[in-house]
């Protein structure tokens, strides 16, 4: 489980942890609604700069009052789509009936410690939690879907994760407005 | 750079992020910073550099206005790195944040310090620094470079809109120590334009910047410039000789033009 503190932001931290292998997506999605931990297929993140860079993002959206949706959880999930359409980015980027890898967020609230939400996620999730690195996962994405999804030029040939995740990066910081 | 400014964006960025302030301009201060905005500096190993943008509040203008200036012009400039990033072979600093509602940048650091206080590594200290021996290979080879970075951005119809000696910095070359691979910076002005006259312009303004910083070479300097640029056109094909021949036209319009104004004024 990572904790992630923004500079600008440090009196918010947000837990990410990685599940590979997970068997009752279907049913983590049946409750989403009332949970207060955001759920991502891990099918479209290619890097952990890609999420660090859409919590940024959220947060600045939440420092002038420009949340688009209900809380800054689920603003960092919005801001890791490209388009401004808020059911779309839930529907690609949130946890399918079928994910096989999965990425769980929660903004801590005050006096929560990281032992409380690694119990909670764990509470939740049927899978093997592994460490959210970029190393873990290079193997989940998929370089189709993503491009499709963050509608990158024909000719823009990446050769490495690195600069396919520079890429989604720019998409992520100058999406809509 | 007026401390109201510094404490400005000091304030913003809240003491974790400590900056050291290195250029003012008509539109934009200019930080740099050791902290990224996003990861964790556990993994800033490197002890990587970062440059902050910024864009104050022009207090003559209604504020309304000025937000929303601002905020067009922080995101046109993102906009337009984002886009060039993604066309091979063009070279300019990674976009990593845009606050558009403060007028705020992040951008990777790009060059080093030349030896023998020569200074950055733009273009113009560059020249400065080889004026010794102004015709060495080095030199050429860069001159053509950035010409090749010019016809790049030019086939792909954006334009710079201020391009001088200093918005072009020169990033030492990993592979080959010697050599250096130039990179465009400062899209503030940048644009979307198929127009030769904006291509013309531009053209124009690297050639007058390179007249006026260093005379006594510029005519060779500008051949390999213009060199660099029409090679990449010609590697288009047809079309691009085409293109090439109306962009080169419309250039030496601009330059007349140019020189009578001269006259006149
Ligand atoms: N990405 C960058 N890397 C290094 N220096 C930069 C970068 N961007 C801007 N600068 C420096 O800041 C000055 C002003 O930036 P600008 O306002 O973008 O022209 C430039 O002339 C450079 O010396």
């Amino acid at each position: 489980m990572t904790l992630i503190t923004i500079p600008q932001f440090p009196e918010y931290n947000v837990s990410i942890t990685l599940f590979k292998d997970v068997t009752n997506s279907k049913v983590i999605r049946s409750h989403i609604a009332d949970s207060k931990i955001a759920f991502l297929d891990a099918k479209l993140i290619v890097s952990t700069e890609q999420v660090y860079s859409a919590i940024y993002k959220a947060l600045i959206e939440n420092k002038y009052n420009r949340l688009r949706t209900k809380t800054i959880l689920s603003e960092c999930l919005f801001c890791l789509s490209p388009t401004s359409n808020i059911g779309d980015a839930f529907k690609k980027f949130g946890i399918k009936d079928d994910s096989k890898n999965v990425i769980c967020l929660k903004v801590l609230s005050n006096g929560e410690s990281l032992d409380d939400v690694n119990k909670e996620v764990l509470d939740v999730v049927d899978g093997t939690m592994i460490e959210f690195n970029d190393d873990n996962l290079k193997d989940m994405y998929d370089v189709t879907l993503v491009r499709k999804i963050y509608k990158l030029e024909k000719d823009f040939q990446p050769a490495t994760t690195t600069e396919l995740s520079r890429a989604l990066v720019n998409a992520i910081q100058i999406r809509g407005l | 750079m007026s401390q109201e400014i510094v404490d400005e964006v000091a304030k913003y960025l809240t003491s974790n992020i400590p900056i050291v302030p290195i250029s003012q301009g008509a539109e934009a201060v200019v930080f740099t910073t050791t902290i990224h905005p996003y990861i964790p500096s556990s993994n800033n190993e490197k002890k990587e550099k970062f440059i902050i943008k910024y864009r104050p509040t022009k207090k003559y203008r209604h504020p309304l206005i000025d937000k929303s200036l601002t905020k067009h012009r922080t995101l046109s400039e993102s906009r337009i790195l984002s886009k060039l990033y993604q066309i091979d072979g063009i070279k300019v600093p990674k976009l990593i944040a845009c606050d558009p509602y403060n007028g705020c940048i992040w951008l990777e650091f790009l060059g080093e310090d030349l030896p023998n206080g020569f200074g950055f590594s733009n273009l113009k200290n560059f020249l400065w620094m080889n004026a010794k021996d102004p015709y060495n290979d080095c030199v050429k080879d860069t001159l053509y470079k950035v010409g090749q970075q010019i016809g790049l951005l030019h086939w792909n119809d954006y334009c710079h809109g201020d391009l001088t000696s200093s918005n072009i910095v020169l990033v030492k070359d990993e592979d080959y120590g010697t050599n250096w691979i130039p990179h465009l910076i400062d899209f503030g002005l940048g644009s979307t334009s198929s127009l030769v006259e904006d291509k013309g312009v531009d053209l124009y303004v690297l050639e007058r910047a390179i007249i006026s910083t260093h005379s006594s070479f510029a005519d060779k300097y500008n051949e390999w410039l213009i060199q660099g640029f029409s090679d990449v056109y010609k590697s288009k094909g047809k079309q691009g000789n085409k293109k090439l021949n109306e962009v080169l036209k419309r250039f030496a319009e601009v330059r007349l033009r140019g020189r009578k104004r001269s006259m006149i004024g």
